[in-house]
Parts: structure tokens; sequence; C-alpha cells
């Protein structure tokens, strides 16, 4: 009688908050609208209308990251070149961009992953054609000396000093090395260390780097808040409209097939319990195939803080201090990577097999419909309540724009996530969980005793 | 006689009679109710922090708050509130701080009656599981002798800072330490809870969009806590310092991490404080191009990725977001200076230089035009702190804390009427560029301490040409003498920061074991 009561009363409430809550099956995950236009050279201009009054978030997406570092000795790159990115034009120098966003006092910054670049601005509405104006001038016309440059690279390596005090920057950078023969993803977006002292010998190679890829068919311009299509799409005519589109084409190598798995062992100087990494070849990001949305659904089966695996590892036996497991979306195929950091170096091998049972079972175990229905639930939840205001909203978009390029690619996703099956967990755990397609990285404390 | 009698009956009469009124102290709330949100944020502080631990128990507010956010309620155990959270997405965290502790829920409407019983189960209900206890005991001494001294030597830098920087202030004893956390029990989590957790501490704040009647439940559940009166611990005056007393703290690292500082007689209250923080914004404005520090130490000379500064304390920023934590308000705030790490052989110039434009900035102030630039700045960039409810709450409740008014509109308000005369004179009347404590997380500490201590000149050598006007300003930075205070300074080894004691105690007592 009690549950009964309960669901009505809760049917009640989400009568109230229908409009805001997240979407049944069969209607999209982003709750507005998304415009889009592509300009003549290829310039595509997105705007999403969220109720920020007189705020908008300004993103820019170039679909260039570490992946297009294709040469040999130039990995780091793409991230570096964002860096020169504020080293300003003849129209708009280094001090005088900064000075203009200080008057509108707006928040500005950038960032690389694998895929993409992204330059973001927070500001007020109104400065919308100021914004405009000095981002279309450095996209065209960035001018920097060769001394400027170099002076920078002194910062890409003060940010290198900076991350390498983690243990995770180093195992990233062992796993992926290990992982990957060809394909670029061999390095991390900081790039590998001996191409980062290097960096300030390729001024000339960042030249070409610009040239290639700061084009407006490699471009996406979102804005999303207090923003309104039409007008947007006019300003953008008038300050992209002389951007000439380029004409180079990516090839990545393709990964061949793994076949043999490895393993990694490496000490740490400084105090740390043990880390153990698992990586797995897994899909490219689709918003078509169901691989990826079906690892995603795995990932929080096998790995979550509601998982058998968290229960028995965390809160149990407390052999762990977390333990946790997934992909990021990437344009080529990724790693499925599990991470857990071990209390006693003496569990590192039962942890470990606790894990590979997990992973085996997976392969024939299927998941209860209740529990595959929590997951999804999950999902749609956390993203709704990601929702909460315009430079979140922008940035969980950049994301699908620089995996396919379409903005869409998020409401095609989240329908994906319905469509996900116990019968396809299973199918992409025997398909991608190899041992032969495994490699591990192991990363214990200098002179520790296992 | 007579009247005094008269007058402590009086009293207690009317003492009698309140009580008969109103036995207890209204829960204190702060609201933002937004009908059409479909999110719910809690922000519940307990006014009570790590400057409330015990002697020998450091570390015991931020284990209780653990164990309360990350344990079990009477009725589920930890495990059965992890799984009923997790088909809502819903979150509950918790921020310990010195002066304030925060429980921060999150959760989506559609769920918010019952996510509140499992949250508020957790604050007035709690499970005190040994297991759960054990758990969280393990993971915050692990984050210290790990986390903290083998694996994050940016926040270990600040960590060290704030502990020298208030000596035997009791903002200068460590939110935990390793021994204090070992000799913590369950009975003394349990202790502290029912002696801490009343109604006079708790303070609920709410935003989002809850029926209007929730506030009126949340009073009456938190009003079954004990009854008792926030009463804060008093805080002295800091300790004077004299000239650079410097914690040389020795770890394998790759940079050096350093931060520079010393307390400041003013927080968001005082009037004054508008007037540093538009000077401040132009001397080192957090993850800008706009300040000083940043421009003249990356800009010009590509000796690390940041350099910025701060008029109080400021911790998060540091990664997609660059705006800092809501509620982690002190009543003794600070200034200091962070730069992030550099490379070993630059550790001692980039000091020179930091203290180098810090002194010319204390004699020269803000131009007009600095001045006038900076305030527009400053004015249009905090309406972006902002944006969520839930920042909106912690704000509201920062401003509450300090007695500020609503701080946004406050900075508004007291930057139409600031000029560029009460900014330099605040500059001058409050910052320091001679007397000042500096923590520095090094790789070889005992050959920088030499070098500086010594005021070896600290040339430097780009792998670039850089303009005249840089090299000629450089040999006035790689000779700058540094007025350090040799007696105050030491060099640590990092194992014994946060082991058991402040480092600031452990220096002053000349420990051999401890000091080399």
């Amino acid at each position: 009688m009690y549950r009964v009561l309960q669901t009505l009363i809760f049917a009640l409430m989400a009568t109230a908050a229908l409009h805001a809550g997240p979407p049944g099956a069969g209607e999209k995950i982003l709750p507005f609208p998304i415009h889009q236009t592509v300009l003549d050279n290829g310039l595509k201009i997105v705007t999403i209308e969220f109720d920020s009054p007189g705020i908008i978030a300004y993103y820019t997406v170039v679909r260039s990251g570490s992946r297009n570092e294709v040469e040999s000795g130039l990995s780091g790159f793409a991230h570096f070149f964002e860096h020169m990115m504020f080293r300003g034009t003849e129209k708009y120098g280094k001090d005088k961009y900064n000075d203009v966003l200080k008057s509108i006092g707006a928040d500005n910054n950038a960032f690389t992953t694998d895929d993409y670049t992204t330059y973001h601005t927070l500001a007020s509405a109104e400065a919308l054609e100021t914004i405009m104006d000095l981002e279309s001038d450095r996209f065209m016309n960035l001018k920097y000396s060769e001394e400027a440059f170099k002076t920078e690279a002194g910062a890409i390596l003060g940010e290198y000093n900076k991350n390498y005090s983690s243990p995770f920057l180093t195992i990233f950078e062992k796993l992926r090395n290990a992982a990957y023969t060809v394909h670029t993803y061999k390095h991390t977006t900081m790039g590998f260390l001996g191409d980062i002292m290097d960096m300030p010998n390729q001024y000339q190679y960042s030249l070409t780097f610009f040239n290639r890829w700061y084009r407006p068919e490699y471009c996406t311009v979102l804005i999303v808040g207090d923003v309104q299509h039409h007008k947007t799409v006019a300003m953008a005519k008038k300050y992209y409209g002389k951007w000439k589109r380029g004409n180079y084409v990516l090839d990545v190598p393709k990964e061949p097939p793994q076949t043999k798995g490895s393993v990694v062992e490496m000490s740490w100087k400084a105090e740390t319990l043990p880390i153990l990494a698992i990586g797995y070849h897994g899909p490219a990001f689709s918003d078509a195939q169901i691989d990826m949305p079906a690892m995603d659904v795995l990932s929080q089966a096998l790995f979550s803080q509601s998982s058998n695996l968290f229960r028995k590892l965390v809160i149990e036996e407390q052999a762990v201090e977390f333990v946790q497991g997934g992909q990021q979306d990437s344009r080529d195929p990724g790693q499925f990577t599990i991470f857990t950091r071990i209390k006693d170096p003496k569990m590192i091998q039962k942890v470990s097999d606790e894990i590979d049972g997990t992973i085996e079972e997976a392969k024939t175990t299927p998941v209860s419909a209740e529990r595959l229905a929590e997951i999804k639930s999950f999902l749609k939840y956390s993203y709704a309540m990601g929702l909460d205001n315009a430079d979140a909203i922008a940035r969980s978009i950049v994301h699908y724009i620089a995996m396919t390029g379409d903005p869409e690619s998020v409401n095609k996703v989240y329908a994906l996530y319905d469509r996900v099956t116990a019968e396809d967990l299973m199918a992409v755990a025997s398909k991608y969980f190899d041992a032969n397609n495994r490699t591990v990285v192991l990363l214990t404390q200098e002179g520790a005793k296992q | 006689m007579r009247p005094l009698s008269f007058v402590i009956l009086v009293i207690v009469l009317i003492t009698l009679i309140s009580g008969s009124i109103d036995a207890k102290t209204p829960v204190k709330v702060t609201e933002i109710r937004s009908e059409h949100s479909p999110l719910v944020n809690f922000r519940i502080i307990l006014r009570a922090g790590s400057i409330n631990d015990p002697k020998g128990k450091e570390g015991l507010n931020a284990l209780t708050a653990f164990l309360l956010a990350k344990g079990g309620t009477k009725e589920l155990t930890y495990q059965q509130v992890v799984a009923s959270l997790y088909p809502w997405a819903a979150s509950i965290n918790v921020q310990p701080d010195k002066e304030i502790t925060t429980f921060i829920g999150n959760v989506h409407r559609d769920h918010l009656e019952e996510f509140y019983k499992i949250f508020s189960d957790l604050l007035l209900n709690p499970r005190f599981d040994p297991d759960d206890f054990t758990r969280n005991k393990d993971l915050a001494i692990s984050f210290l002798e790990k986390n903290l001294r083998g694996t994050d030597d940016e926040n270990l830098g600040k960590e060290a800072l704030g502990l020298v920087m208030f000596g035997n202030h009791p903002y200068g004893t460590a939110d935990a330490t390793v021994q204090g956390l070992k000799s913590s029990t369950l009975e003394d989590v349990k202790e502290y809870y029912a002696k801490t957790y009343t109604i006079g501490t708790m303070w609920i704040g709410i935003a989002g969009g809850y029926p209007r009647a929730f506030v009126e439940t949340m009073k009456k559940d938190f009003g079954k806590l004990p009854d008792g009166k926030f009463s804060p611990i008093s805080l002295p005056e800091p300790e004077a310092i004299n000239g650079l007393e410097i914690a040389f703290v020795e770890k394998p690292a790759r940079g050096t991490a350093i931060s520079i500082g010393h307390p400041l007689p003013v927080t968001r209250k005082d009037k004054d404080f508008y007037a540093l923080l538009v000077a401040n914004s132009h001397f080192g404005e957090h993850r800008t191009f706009n300040g000083v520090l940043m421009n003249r130490l990356r800009g010009d000379r590509g000796l690390n990725y940041g350099d910025y500064s701060y008029i109080e304390k400021f911790t998060g920023g540091t990664g997609s977001s660059r705006f800092p934590n809501v509620n982690t308000p002190l009543r003794q705030q600070y200034f200091s200076i962070w730069l992030r790490p550099v490379q070993p052989e630059n550790a001692h110039f980039a000091v020179r230089a930091a203290l180098f434009e810090l002194e010319k900035y204390v004699k020269e102030g803000l131009t007009a035009e600095q001045f006038q630039q900076t305030r527009k700045f400053v004015s249009n960039y905090s309406k972006l702190w902002a944006q969520t409810l839930d920042r909106r709450l912690g704000y509201k409740m920062d401003s509450e804390f300090y007695g500020t008014g609503d701080y946004i509109e406050r900075i508004d308000k007291e930057l139409k009427t600031l000029t560029v005369a009460d900014v330099n004179s605040a500059i001058k009347k409050y910052i320091s560029p001679a007397n000042l404590k500096v923590a520095i997380v090094a790789n070889d500490g005992k050959s920088l301490m030499e070098a500086m201590v010594s005021n070896a000149p600290s040339p430097i050598n780009y792998q670039s040409p850089v303009s005249e006007k840089i090299l000629e300003e450089d040999k006035l930075i790689s000779n700058y003498s540094l007025s350090i205070n040799p007696k105050k300074t030491k060099l640590i080894r990092v194992q014994q920061l946060f082991e058991n004691e402040s480092p600031s105690r452990t220096l002053g007592r000349k420990d051999k074991e401890n000091i080399r």
C-alpha cells in the first residue's frame, strides 16, 4: 500500500516537473533546439538558445588535436599551437587582444585533446560582436615572431612539469606508447618529452600547422545562451566571410589489431600506492553503431560505484582506494581503460584477478533488465543535471561537434543508449576484452615490496 | 543590593518565559527558490572546521564529515546509499575547511523527496559503521601520505604555505595530520559529532526547484538536533613576519613549486578589501593574462605555466573552471603569490622576479588608466562567478558569513566609488614586499636554500633570444637582494609535513631528527 501511495505521490511530482526532466524514450536528450548554418567557405555556425540572460558562451572548435600530429618528432604540436593562438595579430597584438577581453570582463581560455582544440570565451551577450571580431581576426590573421614562439615553448615545458608530479600522466604516456604502434594516439596530447624539448626549433612547422588546420572547413563556431541565430549568422558572414578554405587532407595511420598482450612495469620515486592501469583497444566513436554506447553502458555495469566490483574491492574488502573503468569517446578506436589504486602492494595480483574475473563474467552473464534500466537512467540524469549553465552546455556540445562535425550527435547517441540490450553488452565484452588486445601498466613505489 | 537582585530576578524570569515559548534556537536557513529549475542543490554547513579539532586529533573534524557523507544511515548501509543515488545520478559530497564544513547534495527534482530522506539521515541519523570508519580513515591518511606528499606538488606548496604563514595561530595547524588521524577512534568521531552537530552550528542552504513548503520540513528535521549555540573560537592576531621566512620542502620533484604570502587584516566585510580586489586583479588575476606576474614571468620569459596572486584563500579553479570554490571563508585572510612549477635551475630567479615585481607594484601602484581598466574588468568578471544556482547559493552563504550583503552586488557598489588613490594607498598599507613567508617544494632543497640564503647571483639562460629590455631587467633581477631571515628559514623533509603538528612548531623546536 505504501509503495502504491509513494508511486502516486512521485507521479504527481513528476507531472509538475515534466518539462524539465530528462527525456523519455524517443525524446531528445538536449531539451533545446540546435540551429546550424554552414557558410560558403565551409565554416559551421551553431547556436543554442538557453535561459542565461545577458550571458553567452562562445566556442570555436578546431577539429585538430594530437591525433593530427602525424609527423615524427612533432608530437604535442596541436596543444603548443593552442598557446600560440594567444600571441596576437597585426590588428590585435597580444596585449591589445587581452585589453579588449579585459574591458568586457570576459573569461577566456582554450584546451586541446586527442581529437580537437577549442577556444572559449564566456562574456556578456552585448559583447558578441566584439568577441567575433577578435576571434575571426586571430583565426585568419595570426602573426607571431620566432622569439615569441620560443618563449612560449618554455611555458609548455612548465605545463608538462606541473602535470608530471602526478604519476597518472606518466602512466598514460606508457600505456599509450605500449598499446599503439603506428596510430597517433601513441602519444598523449602533451606530446613526448623529447619533442617538447625540441619545440623551440620548430617555428617553421608551426606556420605549416596553422595553414593546414586553422581553416573554415575544420572549424565550428558554437554560441550558447542569450543568442539569436539569424543575427549571429549575418554577423558571421561579415567577420568570417573572407576566410579561405585550405586543401590539406589528413591521413592518420591505421592501427593494426594488437596480437599479443603486454605488461609495462614502472617505479615512482615519490611516495605512492601501487596503481594498476589496464587498457583494451575499443571502438571508435559513432552515433550510428551500437558498439560505443554499449561500451559506455558496460563500463557503468562493471566499474561504477554501483557495480559488484566496487562493492567488493572498495567497500567490503577495502583492498583498493578506487576502481574505475571506461572509454573516452575518440574519432579513431580508443582505449577502454581500467584504473585502480591498491592499498597494499601484496594485493596487486588478487585485485588484478578480480578485475579479470569481472571481465570474463561480462562475456557470458547477461545484465538484468532492472540493472540495465538503472544504468540508462543514470546516464540520462547525469547529462540532464549538467545542463545548468551556458558554458557547461556548450562544452558538452563541443565534444560531439569534434567527434562527427554534427552537434545533433548528442541526441543520436543518447537515443542509441535506449537501444542497448544485455546481449549487446556481452557481445562488446567478448569482442574487445581479449587478453591479446590488452596492455597493462603497473606503477609501484621505488623499493616497495610486492 | 535590592535593585541588583531585582534585575537578576527579572533576567531569570525573562529567560524562563522565552525558554518556555521557544525552547530551541531556530535552525539557520539560506535559500534561493527558483520554481522552474529542474535541479535542487543543498549546501548544509556545519559552522565548525579543522580549527575545532582537539589537540593531537588533527583531522577529526574532516574524518567525521567524511564518515557522514561517505557512510551509511541507521536504515541503509553505505552500499545501499550508493545504490539508491545511482539511478538518479544524484551526488553527496563534503568539503571540510578551517572554519566551516560544507555538505553538498545535488539531485534532479524528480527524486527530491527520496534523496532528501537519505541526505538528511546521513547527517541526522548516521550509521557510524566501523568498516566505513576504517575506509574513510585510510583514505584520509593516504591522501596526506601519498597524494599531497607524493604526487601533487602544486597543492603541497600551497598547503605548506598555509601552515607556515600562520605559525602558532589556530590556522597554522594542519587541517589533518597522519598521526592525528591515526589516533582518532570511532568513539572520538561519535563524541565530536554529538558535541558539534547541534541546532546552533548547522546551517541549511537550499537552491532550485523545490516546493515552497520544503524548507519547513527541513527546519523541523534539523530542529531535532541537540540544542547548542554557535560560539566561534577566538582568533589571535597572527605573528609578525620578519624578513623572508622560507620553508624548503624537499621531495623527488621534476619542477619547483613556489608559494609566497603573508596574513592580511582585511576580508570581504571591509571597505579596503575592494580596493585590494582591483589592485590584485592588476597584479595577479588567477589564470588570466591580465596580471603583471603572469605577463612578466610567463609571457616575457616562459618561466612556467602560470603566476598569480590572491587576497583571500582561493581553492579550486585549476581545472576547466577558473573560478574559486565557494564556502571556504576565513575570518582572517592572507595575501599570496602562486608560482606554478619552474625548472629547478630557474627557481631562485623566479622568486627574485616575483618579489622584484611585488616591490615595484607596492611602490608604484596602478596608473589611472590601469585602474580604470581593471575596475571595469572586475566589475564585469565578477558577474560570471555565480552562474549556477548552486554557486549563487554558495556565494550567498559566504556573504552571510562575512556580513557583506550580496557579495557580487557589494563589489559593484564599492567599485563605483573607488579611486586610484584608494587602491594605491591600500596596496601600501596592507601588502608587504619585505616580510613574507615562503614555501618552496624542490628536489634539491638544500642547494637551493644555500644559494638563496647567501644571495648568490641567479642568472637565467634562455633557449631563445629575448629582447634587450628584458635582458637588462634580468641583470637587476638576478642580483636582486632578498632579505632572508636565516633563523626562520629551514629545510624540511616532505615526510615531516602533515605528520603530527604544524611545521612552524616543528621548525621552532629545532628537532635534529626532523630538520637537516
